[in-house]
């Protein structure tokens, strides 16, 4: 008897498979009743060409049925993501690049007589240093009809990002409220008039919204849609997309280096530490560097071969450093726009559709510099609170202990009042040890801060 | 005819009626664009050997 076999959480929409995990890899049902479709994908050479293209995620097929069930048409075991992460997680580049890449694969497909049947973010991954569509089964055959997924990529795709560009606020956080797409009339109120004297925003927001709230229906006289006429609406929505921009507006955090690289030597003799210890730890082979500003020390990690997820909650920050990712190439580094005082929860169907950060986050080491004083003084967090978070997600941490007589905290409590008497080295050090063992400790030359590095005493 | 199963995406019945009326705009905004593309790249064509020649 087969063990029974649980569709993984997020994998229950699409009635033609899903993805499910077996002894720690990751499968996906193809069920039988997209057969015609799925083999149409594989014979047409629509799967192989966009494997080669480094479009879509390759898998091997596996003759086996897994699950046992009589649906089974065939099992696909797909490349492994090392980490997932979610749009409200993405800067607006990455955004921008992923609605990209799901209109050149609906472009590409179409070549091949295919069309994509949905349009979501979740559908794109960050694997090896660029973006990747990953759903196996968004590709079905076109049957010269509209586009399914016209409304699901206005609504997930072309929404958030006008809705950043005309308002200049990064506002990633709205696809976590609306995780299926934010409703076009929601997004035709948050644009400001002067949207809808753009042609292609007035095309697919302003009149699609008009016609959406009127068209109940009717869609089933519609006999015939031509590709050619498919073909233009992607292009007019890629002209869209490739016209929107983030406003380089700077943040508080954009210049962060280039004040900081002017303390003398701060940076240089972190780094120095930093890689000394690296060359005495055992394997560490994925890291995550928390509050990593534009990801200066995730490169010096990724540099050595470590899968490296770069988060900070400075948007303007996480998209630089994705912007000169694309332009470097870099395969280690993932950036993620997180903030540790609210990282983001598990949300859609029982909570469990899109997980949680912390649950999602599983690194060999965690990398903690400059930040310990703004979640302890700025967020008000208890030192042993931030000792347990870090337990939870790390083998060894090198964190940064920064004193009180910083430069950079005495500039903080000009603004608030001193209640912060148990912010000492003393209590830093007593609350940590109660999850970590202290392994090295040293002060940064040119500096009162002190980096340690620690390893997790396990329960 | 749409097969049932594929329409696990509500498409939206106004979102299908609206793609025919953007077509039919698109259709007609990119014959003129179309045109003005072509005048510009037979331009810049006429231009690029004198660029040459200055080289």
């Amino acid at each position: 008897m087969l063990p029974t076999i649980i569709a993984h959480p997020s994998s229950f929409r699409d009635p033609s498979g899903f993805i499910f995990e077996k002894e720690g890899t990751i499968y996906r049902q193809v069920n039988v009743l997209f057969r015609e479709h799925f083999d149409y994908f594989t014979n047409s050479g629509c799967y192989n060409h966009l494997v080669k293209n480094g479009l879509l995620i390759p898998h091997e097929q596996i003759n086996q049925n897994l699950t046992g069930e009589t649906t089974c048409y065939i099992t696909l075991k797909p490349e492994r993501i090392p980490f997932i992460s979610y749009p409200y997680e993405w800067s607006f580049d990455m955004l921008k690049d992923a609605a990209l890449l799901t209109l050149r694969l609906m472009k590409e497909a179409l070549h091949f007589g295919m069309v994509l049947k949905d349009a979501t973010p979740y559908n794109i991954q960050w694997y090896k240093g660029r973006l990747l569509f990953i759903d196996t089964l968004s590709f079905e055959k076109y049957e010269e009809v509209p586009w399914i997924a016209y409304r699901q990529f206005c609504e997930s795709f072309l929404g958030p990002l006008l809705i950043m560009h005309y308002t200049k606020i990064p506002l990633q956080q709205l696809q976590m409220a609306w995780p299926d797409g934010i409703p076009l009339v929601v997004i035709k109120s948050l644009l400001p008039k002067r949207s809808r004297f753009s042609f292609y925003t007035y095309l697919h927001i302003y009149l699609h919204q008009k016609i959406a709230a009127q068209g109940h229906g009717r869609y089933k006289d519609i006999q015939k849609f031509s590709k050619q006429k498919l073909v233009s609406l992607i292009s007019s929505l890629e002209l869209l997309v490739n016209k929107l921009i983030l406003n380089a507006k700077r943040s508080t955090w954009s210049d962060y280096y280039d004040e900081v690289s002017l303390r003398n030597s701060y940076l240089e003799e972190k780094k120095n530490i930093i890689n000394r210890w690296l060359n005495r730890l055992e394997t560490i082979n994925t890291a995550a560097d928390l509050g990593s500003n534009k990801g200066e020390f995730s490169r010096l990690l990724a540099a050595k071969g470590i899968h490296t997820i770069a988060t900070d909650y400075d948007p303007y920050c996480i998209n630089d450093l994705y912007t000169s990712i694309k332009v470097s190439h870099e395969k280690n580094i993932q950036p993620v726009i997180v903030d540790l005082a609210n990282p983001s929860p598990s949300i859609g169907f029982n909570n469990a559709e899109r997980s949680s950060f912390y649950n999602r986050l599983d690194a060999d080491l965690v990398l903690a510099l400059a930040l310990i004083h703004h979640l302890a003084i700025s967020k008000n967090i208890p030192l042993e609170n931030i000792a347990r978070i870090f337990h939870q997600t790390s083998r060894y941490l090198i964190i940064e202990f920064v004193p009180k007589e910083d430069v950079k905290i005495k500039l903080m409590l000009q603004q608030k009042k001193d209640i912060y008497s148990s912010y000492t080295e003393e209590n830093f050090i007593a609350s940590f040890s109660n999850f970590f063992s202290i392994e090295e400790k040293q002060i940064i030359p040119d500096s009162l801060r002190r980096l340690y590095l620690m390893k997790k005493i396990e329960a | 005819m749409i097969q049932a199963f594929l329409l696990y995406v509500d498409p939206g019945s106004g979102s299908y009626l609206v793609q025919v009326l953007i077509a039919a705009i698109l259709g007609v905004t990119f014959f003129f664009r179309n045109i003005k593309l072509y005048i510009r790249s037979f331009f810049l064509r006429s231009k690029k050997p004198k660029d040459n020649a200055t080289d």
